[in-house]
């Protein structure tokens, strides 16, 4: 015997499995919060664009009196329509996710649109990365008297201190900001990854 | 215009609620989750509605924004997973006790299937619905020959649990 078919025979007897709600229960459902994994991401989302945006405004420059190279400016400037883009690009990738559409779908469009927004926090990333190298040869050069004095009494050794720091303050930084990011994540769309590779997995 | 929306999706809503209350069936393990799932599909059942033309059955259109719900969009609580191991805890109870009696074979038949992933649920759902394998690929956004080949895995898989 198919054990389905039993499955079946009861499933579709149409006895009330739980209690019946009524038009009232119904609809103040209908105005109730809804807590889907979209509405997270979408706010998780605007948070990081906002901070993205905050990144660019707040020049490195503002309340040191060291001298920064001039590109660093060149460079905020630069990022403004990147980022401009990125946020046309996740609005138009919310857009699509609907629920009416088939379940592969619907996974897809949710995650195209995370995908969106971690190309943007990437790129905020390497733009951080830029800015704290910069920030840290700055103070580095300033706590040392100064680039005219550095410059002239460095030698190899000093630049080479000056090189490692630089290094571990970037890849500091930017871990920590990865780290949070991937655990936020990983948990977040667990499920959805899993179901997603299901799907793929019987196209195979 | 908007009351008469919510009248009119209110109404069909609660006439054809036991749709929803299958899906949450299959998706959740006590009456606290239940609940919360069936909250968050009425919620996207009313978001997606004024884009719902007619066209086809408002069942029809139930069965896949509540699947989709209860697949992508519902996040389960911690309170949840507890309960799957006093299931589960159930489960192997309730094997040992076996008695042939359809009553009985119904609830480890239940039991089984809960212990399915959420896409063998969603294609188990349509299956028990009577929905062919054109609606299930549909559906799932799968081709039908998939979803042939994977119903015939999951009776298997079925079978299984049923008989270790």
């Amino acid at each position: 015997m198919d054990e389905l078919e039993l499955l079946k025979k009861d499933w579709q007897s149409d006895k009330p499995i739980y209690p019946e709600l009524s038009y009232d229960d119904i609809y103040k459902m209908l105005h109730a919060k809804s807590s889907s994994i979209v509405k997270w991401i979408f706010y998780i989302s605007i948070i990081e664009l906002s901070l993205g945006i905050a990144l660019t405004l707040i020049n490195p420059k503002i309340e040191s009196p060291a001298q920064f190279p001039n590109w660093i400016d060149t460079l905020s400037y630069f990022s403004i329509p990147f980022i401009l883009v990125f946020m046309y690009l996740f609005y138009k990738n919310y857009k699509t996710i609907t629920t009416t559409d088939n379940v592969k779908s619907l996974i897809n469009s949710i995650l195209k649109t995370r995908r969106t927004v971690k190309y943007y926090v990437l790129f905020n990333l390497i733009l951080a990365g830029i800015f704290s190298s910069v920030l840290t040869y700055v103070s580095y050069v300033e706590v040392n008297g100064g680039p005219d004095v550095f410059e002239a009494s460095a030698h190899f050794k000093e630049y080479a201190v000056l090189g490692v720091v630089i290094v571990v303050a970037t890849i500091g930084i930017t871990a920590i900001i990865f780290g949070i990011y991937y655990l936020i994540y990983g948990i977040l769309l667990k499920r959805l990854n899993k179901n997603y590779n299901e799907l793929k997995k019987l196209e195979v | 215009m908007t009351k008469e929306l919510e009248h009119s999706f209110v109404e069909q809503l609660q006439t054809h609620q036991n749709i929803v209350h299958k899906v949450c069936r299959l998706y959740t393990n006590n009456q606290d989750a239940h609940n919360d799932l069936f909250q968050e599909i009425t919620i996207q059942l009313w978001r997606a509605f004024p884009k719902f033309r007619g066209d086809s059955k408002f069942s029809t259109w139930m069965y896949r924004v509540g699947l989709n719900t209860a697949i992508t969009l519902y996040r389960k609580s911690k309170r949840r997973i507890q309960t799957d191991d006093f299931d589960a805890i159930q489960f192997k109870i309730k094997a040992e006790e076996y008695d042939n009696t359809e009553e009985e074979q119904l609830k480890l038949l239940y039991k089984a299937v809960h212990q399915l992933n959420d896409i063998e649920k969603a294609l188990v759902f349509l299956y028990l619905e009577d929905k062919d394998y054109r609606e299930i690929s549909e559906t799932l956004g799968i081709s039908e020959v998939n979803a042939r080949v994977k119903m015939n895995r999951i009776k298997k898989k079925l079978k299984t649990i049923l008989n270790p």
